[in-house]
């Protein structure tokens, strides 16, 4: 029979040198911290990258992480939206050059990629730019509180920011994506869900 | 504020999207990074090459703000000392002028012995000293001083005193 150890056991021996810990860590959470990931940036592989520097920085210094102040995955969370906020924050001092189709190399830039890796339908895929349209701060509201499923207070501990805080930015976030969406025409305001809809509930 | 549900068919879409995200697992290259951080932890604590750093905008600006604080408080400093020096020595002139050690008398003098006789017309009247003398002559002490006054100190007989002095019969005394 197998022991598993909790994740607080993990980092204690995290802490204490045992790499193994990190692998378990890695996983438990990397699959939720990928879709939060894959949620926020426009790559897959920028996505991918954003988990890989996020668990490196958890390698780096476990002795960070307070057990009274929320969970592990909570922390990585935390983690992981600093990594994507410096990423889009880089992202910006960067210029396009201006090239031709034909001559222009495949582009592995997080903001310059057309391919869509995520979204299996054209709704979904309409639907995940008109999310990657959204600002940075009501797409992790998104992304945690309607997509993770995690409860208020868990996303205030990872934004750091009281609940009330969170119920108004989510508020704002789906006001926004619902105008967003229905500037695309994926949704009618004023009339039931289409057919097509219904089916996917 | 109490969040409402969306709108239905954000619903829909939103879980359509989760159902979606769900089904991507981690790609193999990813797997494979993690296996390597845990198979060489030593890996990532190797010391990064140094690289120069730009320094930012607002540390240039804040160094720039403090250099002008301190040039500021020093010339401030150093001019407040000045103004205290002025006015100590301001207020030393007030009170020592005129110095103790300064009279209206002058420190320096010198005396003269010029020979006189009386002349035809009865005035005291130099004669040179190696003369021969028909009438009774007078040795005239003089006083002259550093402050360009003289004055005569006395007139005796020349027979009262013994002759002293150079080629005049000038005996020059500081006093």
């Amino acid at each position: 029979m197998k022991l598993v150890s909790s994740d607080s056991e993990c980092m204690a021996r995290l802490a204490t040198g045992d790499a193994n810990a990190l692998r378990e860590l890695y996983q438990r959470h990397g699959r939720a911290l990928l879709r939060f990931s894959s949620a926020m940036c426009r790559s897959r592989q920028a996505a991918e990258d954003m988990v890989h520097d996020t668990f490196v920085a958890l390698m780096r210094e476990p002795i960070c992480f307070d057990p009274a102040q929320g969970t592990v995955f909570g922390y990585l969370c935390g983690v992981l939206r600093h990594r994507v906020s410096r990423h889009f924050r880089q992202q910006k001092r960067w210029v396009a050059l201006d090239m031709d189709s034909d001559t222009a190399p495949v582009q592995a830039s997080d903001s310059q990629c057309p391919t869509d890796e995520i979204a299996r339908s054209e709704i979904t895929a309409a639907f995940r730019r008109a999310m990657l349209e959204l600002p940075l701060q009501h797409r992790e509201i998104i992304a945690l509180c309607d997509l993770e499923e995690l409860p208020y207070t868990a996303v205030a501990g990872i934004l750091d920011c009281p609940v009330g805080t969170v119920r108004s930015r989510l508020h704002r976030a789906r006001a926004l994506l619902t105008i967003r969406l229905a500037s695309l025409e994926l949704i009618d305001l004023e009339s039931e869900p289409p057919i097509a809809h219904r089916g996917l509930s | 504020m109490e969040t409402q549900d969306p709108h239905p068919h954000l619903a829909l879409l939103l879980k359509q999207y989760a159902r979606d995200l769900a089904q991507s697992a981690p790609s193999p290259e990813l797997d494979a990074r993690i296996d390597r951080l845990v198979a060489d932890p030593a890996r990532i604590f190797s010391p990064a090459p140094l690289r120069r750093r730009s320094m930012p905008p607002y540390a240039a600006a804040a160094g720039f703000a403090a250099l002008a604080i301190g040039a500021g408080v020093f010339i401030g400093m150093r001019l407040e000392h000045a103004r205290a020096v002025l006015a100590t020595a301001a207020a030393a002139h007030d009170t020592l002028w005129p110095p103790t050690d300064l009279t209206m008398w002058p420190t320096d003098s010198v005396s003269f012995k010029i020979p006189a006789e009386y002349s035809p017309q009865g005035t005291l009247v130099a004669v040179d000293p190696d003369s021969k003398h028909g009438s009774t002559r007078y040795w005239i002490d003089v006083v002259v001083s550093n402050d360009g006054t003289f004055r005569i100190e006395q007139i005796v007989p020349a027979d009262s005193t013994q002759k002293k002095g150079g080629r005049d019969g000038v005996a020059p005394k500081v006093r």
